[in-house]
């Protein structure tokens, strides 16, 4: 699936960002199918505003997203979901779980949202015990750290079919152990589905081995 | 596992204002059952009304005259139907054929015989033979017979019987003697006087009148009187319905009076209705506030979810599916509702159905093709406002 963009501008950074030289910002780029995709940008340049115009929940900009050569507003909602069940996953920054749901409940929710779910139950408990959060499960999300609800967050993006993962600084408040497990997870999952992914941060970093680089 | 919806569920708490939503359901159910009453009531009623098993004879027939008043005394063309008076009754829809009963243009008199001593002036009346319910062999005359059938009001004979014999210290007579009686019956204008012989033939409910054959009373008529045009001033009708209240109206605007007993349904039925009506009108009422609360409280769901339902479409679950899954939280209950209702409303019926047998009154004990239908749409009403309530606010929530 190839993503385009084409001028992006945000509207309530536009001054700010036409005052510099960015990489991504009303530019005309396309991401290859498959590729990694690193986005490094530093506080305030619009980072995670990408991620939401790319995942197409936020729409205050000009110029335009194109998903497969048709711009998102030509999608429908019911398209749209669809795109996000079986092609498009994420990872938020504010990692969005649901508090009245356990740990494994956000994950299932996910997984069964599809009537044909991706991974069997097995594969998440593999996923989960991989990254150390095997005894969280059964908690309330509201209860776990911040760390452990990032690493339930990535497992929730990791159980549906995708061939675009976007992450925002998904690593955030990991240590360097629990992140090197959490990308060769990512890495391993991209690879099995021929998945690209792209991903924004605030450095440089050596958790993947990125096919492209841009500054924001 | 949980399913999907099972998740859901603890997502999207249906709870909210639960209590409403009770009232909503008990509103929905005693809407549902008072149209149902309405309509299956008025099923029985039309089933009692048109229905061979409860169709009593002379509810057929209804004899009509002008009504008569103080300012037409002593002017009897005043009272008489004329061509056109009677054309415009054979026009109008419930009527089904018209007979018009001609009056005998000549005197006379009645004697019994042998110890009876009784004699009365008299009159006789004909009627078309189709519209007389006594069907006799006898009830012919051709001219040159000497022997005149007679048909008597039942009537007649009841008030000779329980009034004037007791009174007179006279012998009661059973049916089957006045027709072996042989009548003295003198006929005559102011010229000629002739004696002929009257044979009672039968005792009509229909017609509250001495009836003779038409074919006698034509030539009669034209022989004594010598004309065979008569005025007619009553008319016998059939209808179908002699409470159709259009019939009575009819009558009414035309100044026109008939057997009052048998309209006296018509005002029955005009009452029945009214009640039937308001039933239902008030069942229709509370029907809109119910599916009002109803789509009050799919809003208020949906509100007090805004944030979930936002994060649900967010991780990709379709409009589609939250749809899907919210109405299957409330659509199985109207279905109970509905069914639940109809129950009601066939207990309710069996039990009618039972205390009117015992009136000799036949409706069916389960309830009319009417009711279901109605049911049914009930429920699809209920649904698609459901389905519309919870659509406008999930699209509009993104």
């Amino acid at each position: 699936m190839q993503i385009q963009l084409d001028h992006l501008l945000p509207v309530p950074l536009k001054d700010k960002i036409l005052q510099r030289k960015s990489g991504i910002w009303n530019e005309n780029i396309q991401f290859n199918p498959g590729s990694f995709v690193k986005i490094k940008a530093p506080s305030g340049t619009g980072k995670t505003t990408l991620v939401h115009y790319l995942y197409h929940i936020r729409y205050d900009y000009t110029g335009s997203v194109l998903i497969d050569g048709k711009p998102w507003s030509g999608y429908n909602r019911n398209e749209t979901a669809s795109l996000r069940q079986q092609k498009i996953s994420v990872i938020f920054q504010d990692l969005r779980l649901f508090e009245q749901l356990t740990a494994l409940e956000n994950i299932e929710l996910k997984r069964v949202m599809n009537s044909q779910p991706y991974c069997t139950v097995e594969k998440v408990q593999e996923m989960a015990a991989r990254l150390n959060v095997t005894h969280v499960l059964n908690q309330s999300s509201k209860t776990l750290s911040y760390g452990e609800r990032q690493r339930i967050a990535i497992i929730r993006a990791l159980v549906q079919p995708f061939e675009w993962l976007f992450m925002d600084e998904p690593f955030s408040h990991l240590d360097e152990d629990n992140t090197s497990r959490a990308a060769a997870l990512i890495a391993e999952e991209c690879k099995t589905r021929n998945a690209g992914f792209i991903l924004t941060d605030l450095d440089h970093d050596q958790h993947f081995d990125y096919d492209v680089l841009y500054q924001l | 596992m949980q399913s999907f919806f099972a998740l859901l569920r603890k997502i999207i708490r249906t709870g909210v204002g639960k209590g409403r939503f009770f009232m909503a359901s008990i509103g929905l159910g005693i809407a549902m059952v008072l149209i149902l009453i309405a309509l299956q009531a008025n099923t029985d009623f039309n089933q009692l009304l048109y229905s061979d098993k409860n169709q009593n004879e002379t509810a057929d027939f209804l004899v009509i005259n002008k009504k008569v008043t103080n300012s037409m005394m002593g002017q009897p063309e005043k009272s008489v139907f004329s061509p056109t008076d009677i054309e415009n009754v054979r026009k109008q829809p419930f009527v089904q054929a018209v007979g018009l009963i001609t009056s005998s243009q000549f005197k006379v008199v009645a004697q019994a015989p042998g110890e009876l001593h009784f004699a009365t002036d008299m009159f006789f009346e004909a009627v078309p033979d189709s519209f007389i319910d006594v069907k006799e062999d006898d009830w012919k005359w051709n001219p040159g017979d000497r022997t005149i059938p007679i048909i008597l009001p039942n009537d007649f004979l009841n008030l000779y019987n329980f009034g004037f014999s007791l009174s007179q210290n006279l012998p009661q007579i059973s049916q089957e003697t006045v027709k072996a009686l042989p009548l003295q019956v003198v006929i005559s204008n102011n010229l000629v006087s002739e004696t002929y012989t009257g044979h009672i033939v039968g005792f009509s409910d229909r017609i509250s009148s001495f009836l003779v054959p038409a074919t006698f009373m034509n030539w009669a008529n034209e022989k004594y009187a010598g004309t065979t045009t008569a005025a007619t001033s009553r008319i016998v009708i059939k209808t179908a319905d002699p409470s159709n209240p259009a019939l009575v109206k009819f009558l009414d605007d035309n100044g026109y009076t008939a057997n009052q007993d048998k309209l006296k349904f018509s005002k029955t039925r005009v009452i029945v209705q009214t009640i039937v009506s308001v039933i239902g009108f008030f069942g229709l009422i509370l029907l809109l506030f119910a599916l009002l609360v109803f789509s009050m409280f799919i809003q208020l769901v949906i509100a007090s979810c805004r944030k979930e339902i936002q994060l649900l479409v967010t991780l990709g679950t379709a409009p589609r599916q939250l749809q899907r899954y919210l109405l299957k939280q409330f659509v199985p209950l109207y279905f109970i509702i509905g069914i639940l209702s109809l129950v009601l409303v066939t207990i309710l019926q069996y039990f009618a159905a039972g205390l009117l047998a015992k009136h000799d009154m036949v409706v069916n004990p389960l309830p009319g093709i009417g009711t279901i239908i109605g049911t049914v749409l009930i429920l699809v009403l209920v649904y698609i406002v459901n389905v519309s309530t919870v659509r406008r606010y999930i699209l509009q929530d993104q």
